[in-house]
């Protein structure tokens, strides 16, 4: 940190929140609120005089609350920069502050809160995370027992630098305990409250066991865990050793802790699972591995960046797999446990590579993005009319949209990814994909479905999974019929329902749409406004007298070349076992429908123009 | 030695598709129910960790024919501690309709009905904190008639429904009015002769 501080090229401000954040990759501008010191950092030496001084004492965060703090405070002694701070919510402005201060005059109570504009290439998000409360798992007694603590209590505890000199001791009565019990997955792994295991808390939890071990040989550790889980390199090793050393792991989660109020020991109740019997075990000192969870002011930020969160309501990667480093943002990256829990080696790895990714865009001269990006046309645009509108801002998963009432909708070519769901869903067809325009699709439409198109089977797929699906089939032999036909578009999100009307219009037999799983989907939430689509479509369609079998959803990943020939065979026998004159019959009676709904598309003259240039085959 | 590809692996799924039995899987046997579980304080073979367990691995006989899957008296202490949110009382009761349905039936006495005396003001109904009893249309002695019901899975014998009607038509098979009261007097006699 403090090489940090001193490097010419870094700019730490702290003490400081980012209020707001506009503009795009490679051209940020962020608002950053430098909160008032009431200590001049200029002045201010960290003599620390002024602490004594002060009279109020109120709980240290740092030291989880274990430890007093003056009002006029550090948050370390290694922090960085060194420079007081007075907490004004709980100063009484008594003034003997700034009489031990004396002749540096550091402390100036006119402090205002101070905003500044900064430009900015590229954003990194380290927030980290917070420690579960374990208080509401009423059966661990955590606020009503004092000897239950957490482990971020016992790590203080623990330090040499710490309120008690590193010199363990309960805090009932600051003794020295002798059998102690960690609970391993307290508020994690548990329905309850977080789903997620936090991943680091066994190696920890074994981390401190075998430390007290090593200072003290004969004190009595137990771990009960449910699983133990050491899956980097040298962690299962450093298991093996905690066991040698004589610690004893007890697989079982407790069920109840109990205290004796005489000693103020207590009771952990648990089922030993290799046992089968239900055991009962007396510690000094009982400490709770809590579940790393999000930051309180997850929600806060993620709205000021645009970003998503996962389920856990940690921020979200842009790639699980491919991108874990990326937010879905560009230009915005995730490090440390902001986007999941991880332990100290993981983060030092995704907070390298995330001021490597970004300093990639810094030193750039241009940035490239995909020619793909939605354009609007402005004269289409109903709310540049006045009227209220703005779906395709809702829609579109990466705010790239700015719909304001009067305006027509802008689109942000650099923050554009190029699902095309705003295109599909713009009820006023005022919004173009480029290179996969309306016009373009129709004409594809129209050469494959020229010739006998009810023995065909229209298929929609997407670039991501479906394609690749289709493509896996073809690379591997699994045989289907000759009778489908295949558009893609980049997400399912782009297939427009003008496109499946299209399609029966032209009297194609089958029309089958496909794209990524819902967990799969590249462009965060394009899957799921497609199935919501459709599903309403599927209905429709139905309602207007299509067979129900004629049209079909499915969800295929690229790796299921087998899953879409399975799919294509199905479509394909149901298809034969149509009569074909039944099905030019029910083609006919649905088409005046189908002209009705498409006659709004028509009317555009960018697609009738492109459609006359089409060439039939 | 338990040969698990000869279990029937269909069973979990058997339980999952009755009513109560839906969370079958998301147990990772934490134990933390048998730690809770107050009639294991009474019967040491009781183990609800194990039951679900051997539900899950597909030991069919062995779990329906267990008089382990009548004990549950659906106190719910362990749903409440459950870090899988299992509710362990609606899982059991899952296996109690399987067993009935497949010719198990209940190792201890249950409610019944007697129909011929029942008046169906439905307060054994309201009482039952298990929701076993039901009033039912029913051909009795040559008439249609609405009687009380009790549906053996869900009855816990708890005995509130014979202790509240008010007619006396239902009662525990072993523990009827008559039999307790009689063992009421022995009781009191017993006394008399000591005093």
């Amino acid at each position: 940190m403090v090489d940090a501080a001193r490097h010419p090229n870094i700019k730490l401000l702290t003490y400081s929140e980012i209020k707001r954040v506009e503009g795009f990759i490679g051209n940020f501008k962020v608002l950053v609120e430098q909160k008032p010191r009431y200590v001049m950092a200029n002045r201010c030496n960290g003599c620390g005089l002024c602490a004594p001084a002060c009279p109020i004492e109120i709980p240290n965060e740092f030291e989880e609350g274990i430890a007093p703090r003056k009002a006029i405070y550090v948050p370390h002694s290694q922090a960085v920069p060194l420079v007081y701070s007075i907490d004004i919510d709980n100063c009484i402005k008594c003034y003997k502050c700034v009489d031990a201060c004396g002749k540096l005059d550091a402390i100036d109570f006119s402090q205002q809160p101070q905003q500044t504009w900064l430009d900015v290439g590229s954003i990194v998000v380290a927030t980290g995370f917070d420690s579960f409360d374990p208080s509401p798992i009423e059966e661990y007694g955590y606020g009503r027992y004092d000897n239950v603590i957490t482990t971020l209590e016992l790590e203080r505890l623990n330090n040499s630098a710490g309120p008690t000199a590193g010199r363990i001791t309960r805090p009932s009565d600051s003794k020295m305990p002798n059998s102690v019990a960690f609970v391993q997955c307290v508020g994690s792994r548990d329905e309850r409250f977080n789903l997620y295991c936090s991943g680091f808390c066994c190696m920890y939890t074994i981390k401190n066991a075998v430390q007290w071990k090593q200072t003290y040989p004969d004190a009595d550790i137990s771990i009960f865990y449910m699983d133990i889980r050491t899956p980097a390199k040298g962690y299962e090793e450093f298991y093996r050793r905690a066991r040698e050393m004589g610690i004893r792991f007890i697989q079982g989660r407790p069920s109840l802790i109990t205290e004796d109020p005489e000693t103020r020991n207590l009771f952990i109740q648990a089922e030993d699972i290799g046992l089968g019997q239900v055991i009962e075990l007396e510690a000094e000192l009982v400490i709770l591995s809590t579940a790393a969870v999000p930051r309180a002011d997850t929600e806060q930020v993620s709205t000021i960046l645009n970003i998503s969160r996962s389920p856990g309501g940690f921020f979200m990667e842009y790639h699980p797999k491919l991108r874990p480093v990326d937010s879905p943002t560009d230009g915005v990256f995730l490090a440390g446990a902001a986007q999941g829990p991880k332990d100290i080696p993981a983060s030092v790895a995704q907070g390298s590579s995330a001021a490597a990714r970004a300093a990639r865009i810094l030193n750039a001269e241009t940035w490239e993005i995909e020619p793909i990006v939605a354009h609007v046309w402005e004269d289409r645009c109903i709310a540049a009319q006045g009227k209220k509108c703005g779906i395709c801002a809702t829609k579109c998963p990466y705010s790239a949209i700015i719909a304001e009432p009067g305006k027509a909708a802008q689109v942000t070519p650099a923050k554009c990814h190029g699902c095309g769901g705003c295109v599909a869903e713009c009820p006023h067809n005022a919004i173009t994909q480029m290179h996969f325009t309306d016009a373009q699709i129709f004409a594809q439409l129209h050469a494959l479905l020229a010739k006998e198109p009810e023995k065909k089977i229209q298929v929609f797929m997407c670039h991501w999974c479906s394609y690749g699906g289709a493509d896996t089939a073809g690379t591997s032999h699994f045989e289907y019929p000759a009778s489908s036909r295949g558009i893609r578009v980049m997400c399912s999100a782009r297939m427009d329902q003008d496109f499946v009307y299209e399609a029966f219009r032209l009297g194609a037999g089958m029309v089958l749409v496909s794209g990524c799983h819902p967990q799969d989907c590249h462009y965060i939430s394009g899957q799921r406004v497609a199935a919501e689509r459709f599903d309403r479509l599927a209905k429709r369609l139905a309602d207007m007298g299509i067979s129900p079998q004629r049209f079909r959803v499915e969800w295929i990943s690229a790796a299921e070349g087998a899953e879409y020939a399975r799919v294509i065979r199905e479509m394909d026998e149901t298809l034969k076992s149509f009569d074909p004159q039944a099905l030019k019959e029910e083609n006919e009676r649905v088409r005046p429908e189908l002209e009705r709904r498409l006659r709004r598309l028509v009317e555009i003259p960018r697609v009738a123009e492109a459609l006359e240039t089409v060439v039939c085959v | 030695m338990q040969r698990l590809n000869q279990c029937d692996s269909t069973f979990k799924d058997e339980v999952m598709a009755e009513p109560g039995g839906e969370n079958l899987i998301r147990c990772y046997s934490c134990g933390t129910c048998m730690a809770t579980c107050l009639i294991r304080r009474q019967d040491p073979d009781y183990n609800p960790r194990r039951i679900l367990r051997m539900a899950m691995l597909g030991l069919r006989e062995q779990v329906l024919g267990s008089h382990l899957i009548w004990r549950c008296s659906a106190c719910d202490e362990c749903y409440e501690h459950c870090p899988q949110g299992i509710r362990i009382s609606d899982l059991f009761k899952a296996f109690r309709t399987i067993a009935l349905r497949q010719g198990y039936s209940p190792p201890g006495p249950t409610a019944r009905v007697n129909e011929r005396t029942c008046v169906a003001c439905g307060l054994c109904v309201e009482v039952c904190p298990y929701d076993a009893v039901e009033l039912v249309q029913k051909r009795v002695l040559g008439h249609e008639k609405t009687v009380a019901q009790v549906n053996t899975a869900l009855c816990m014998s708890c005995g509130v429904c014979a202790a509240s009607c008010r007619s006396a038509s239902i009662d525990l098979l072993d523990y009827s009015d008559e039999t307790l009261l009689q063992h009421l007097q022995q009781q009191l006699q017993a006394i008399e002769v000591a005093v």
